[in-house]
Order: C-alpha cells, then sequence, then structure tokens
C-alpha cells in the first residue's frame, strides 16, 4: 500500500469513528469543489450553499459503508452528483407546478389586473443577454442542459476529474460517459453561439 | 444510474482525442475562471456542523447550550455568579457604599418682592 493510500484509510478509519475532528478537515479539504459543482449544476448559490451541508450530512450518516473501492474524493463527488439530481428533479417539478398555478391564476384574473404594467417592465430576452458577460452566458447554458449531459461535462471539462473517475461517479460505462460528454459539448457550443448571436444582433 | 436516451455505447470518435474537444473544454475553464471570484464559497462547515448538532439531538458537534439535553450546572453557575458580580459592581458605582445620603443644599433663598413703580 502507498503511503498515502495509508494516510487516506487512516483518515476514513476516523471518519467511521464518528471523529468531529476529521470531519472538520474533511469538510475545509472539499467543501471548495463540492460547492463549485453544486453551483454549476443548479445555477443557484443559495441552493449550492445548503445542498453542499447536506452532501457532507450524507458522508457524514454513509461513512460506515464506504468500502474504499474507490478513492475518498470520487464517493463524496458521486454523493454529491445523486443529490443534486434529486434537487433537480424536485425544484423542476416545483417549478412546474408553480408554473400551473400562475397561469390558472392568470386565466382567471381579468384584463383589467394588468393596468399599470408598461412595455419597459417587461425584459426581452435579448435585451436581458446584452447585459451578461460571457461567462454568464455559458453558466446558464450549462444549466440549461439536461442534467445527464450537465453533469459529466461540469465533472470533465470544469473540475477535471479523469475519465475512470468520471465513470466511478456517474455509475456509467467509459463508452457512454465519452457519448454523453461529445454530445454535452456539441449541445454547449450551439447554445452558447446562439445566445451570444442574440446579443450581437 | 440510468442512461439518457441516445447514448449509444458505440462513441463517436473520442472528444479528447479531437483537439475540437479539447479546445472547447479550455474556452470553458478560462470563460468560467472570470467568475470564480463570485463563487468563493461560503462557510459550509458552520451549517454542517448546525445541521449534524439538530439532526443527532446535540450528540454530534454539542455545543453545551442549545441541543444538549443534560446542560451543564457548572457553566450556568458560573455565569450567574459572574452576572450577580457585575451587577454588583455597577451598583457600587453608582450609590454610595456607606449607605448614607450625601446631604444636598436644599434651603430655598429669600425672595426679594419688587413692587411695580406707580
Amino acid at each position: 500500500m502507498e503511503p498515502e493510500d495509508k494516510e487516506e484509510a487512516r483518515f476514513i478509519a476516523r471518519l467511521a469513528s464518528r471523529d468531529e475532528r476529521a470531519f472538520n478537515e474533511l469538510v475545509v479539504l472539499y467543501q471548495e469543489r463540492v460547492f463549485r459543482i453544486l453551483l454549476r449544476m443548479l445555477g443557484r448559490r443559495d441552493e449550492a450553499e445548503d445542498m453542499a451541508q447536506e452532501v457532507f450530512v450524507q458522508v457524514f450518516k454513509a461513512v460506515g459503508t464506504f468500502r474504499g473501492d474507490s478513492k475518498l474524493s470520487t464517493w463524496i463527488y458521486r454523493i454529491a452528483v445523486n443529490l443534486c439530481k434529486n434537487r433537480v428533479k424536485y425544484l423542476k417539478r416545483r417549478r412546474t407546478e408553480a408554473q400551473d398555478e400562475y397561469e390558472a391564476l392568470a386565466e382567471r384574473s381579468p384584463m383589467t389586473s394588468g393596468s399599470g404594467v408598461t412595455s419597459g417592465d417587461i425584459h426581452r430576452p435579448d435585451q436581458m443577454v446584452e447585459g451578461m458577460q460571457l461567462e454568464r452566458v455559458v453558466q446558464l447554458c450549462i444549466v440549461e442542459l439536461e442534467p445527464d449531459f450537465r453533469e459529466v461535462l461540469i465533472l470533465r471539462d470544469v473540475e477535471d476529474l479523469s475519465y475512470e473517475e468520471l465513470c466511478e461517479v456517474t455509475g456509467l460505462p467509459d463508452g457512454t460517459v465519452k457519448s454523453r460528454l461529445h454530445r454535452a459539448r456539441a449541445m454547449l457550443k450551439q447554445a452558447v453561439e446562439r445566445k451570444m448571436g442574440e446579443k450581437a444582433k | 444510474m440510468s442512461e439518457t436516451p441516445g447514448d449509444g455505447v458505440a462513441a463517436p470518435p473520442t472528444p479528447e482525442t479531437t483537439s475540437d474537444g479539447e479546445e472547447l473544454a479550455a474556452d470553458l475553464r478560462s470563460a468560467l475562471k472570470a467568475g470564480a471570484a463570485a463563487e468563493a464559497p461560503p462557510d459550509v462547515l458552520a451549517g454542517f456542523q448546525k445541521k449534524l448538532r439538530e439532526r443527532s439531538g446535540g450528540k454530534f458537534y454539542e455545543d453545551g447550550w442549545s441541543t444538549s439535553r443534560h446542560p451543564p450546572i457548572n457553566t450556568y453557575l458560573i455565569t450567574s455568579l459572574m452576572m450577580l458580580a457585575i451587577l454588583g459592581v455597577i451598583y457600587a458605582l453608582l450609590a454610595p457604599l456607606s449607605g448614607e445620603p450625601v446631604p444636598v443644599e436644599n434651603t430655598p433663598q429669600p425672595v426679594q418682592i419688587i413692587s411695580p413703580a406707580p
């Protein structure tokens, strides 16, 4: 066993014995990367912050079941990605419900209820894009990707995970990961070009 | 984990081997680097400790005050005594310790009435 592996095994043993100081070290060590992944996946800082805390709570609960088949970091990213995907599904459902409620309300509302709203209050998409920086456009396009594509793109191209780690985190075979990444890049490129084109117009 | 429809195991040319994929990845990183400063992580540790403390009913990250089922008596006792001592000091500063009030000159001065001129 490599000295590095030995050290990690010792650290995992401390975590498994619910050593609070070991958990403090773990959070400090991984919080930045976990938060960044979650922020890219969710696109909202408050959600990402809450979810990052949740990831470490899950790690605390499940660390006893960690068998050491993969690196600790990979296992943590896997928890983060799975929690995140569940959250995205939940938020999407909630948004749809909210949208339904909003539409129902709009149908019930009389026409006069819109008085006082001027055309200047309504933001057109092109106007919204105009003020954005490239980073914001890219971020927006990433969030608009389907979660399965977003996940591989963020982990590989933003967080620089290896293909091996990517397979472990997603639980997908190598070929699928590569194909998904290829498609995700193409979709992102197309979306960014479209948005930047709108901006240029 | 389910596969997304359309994901073929027969993958297209490996994106990593094409310079196009690498170029896009590099562009992506540099574009996102600009906003990195705004993405400084919040204090995840404090939130994590709070969540764990609440969910474990004070078993982990016990602070001795908010969630403990058996509050430490000594802490309460010491705090109470310290507060009493502080109150005593404040009283001593504001009131005389002898118990006798300081006499205050309070005799009214004679008033001279000047009658208005006829």
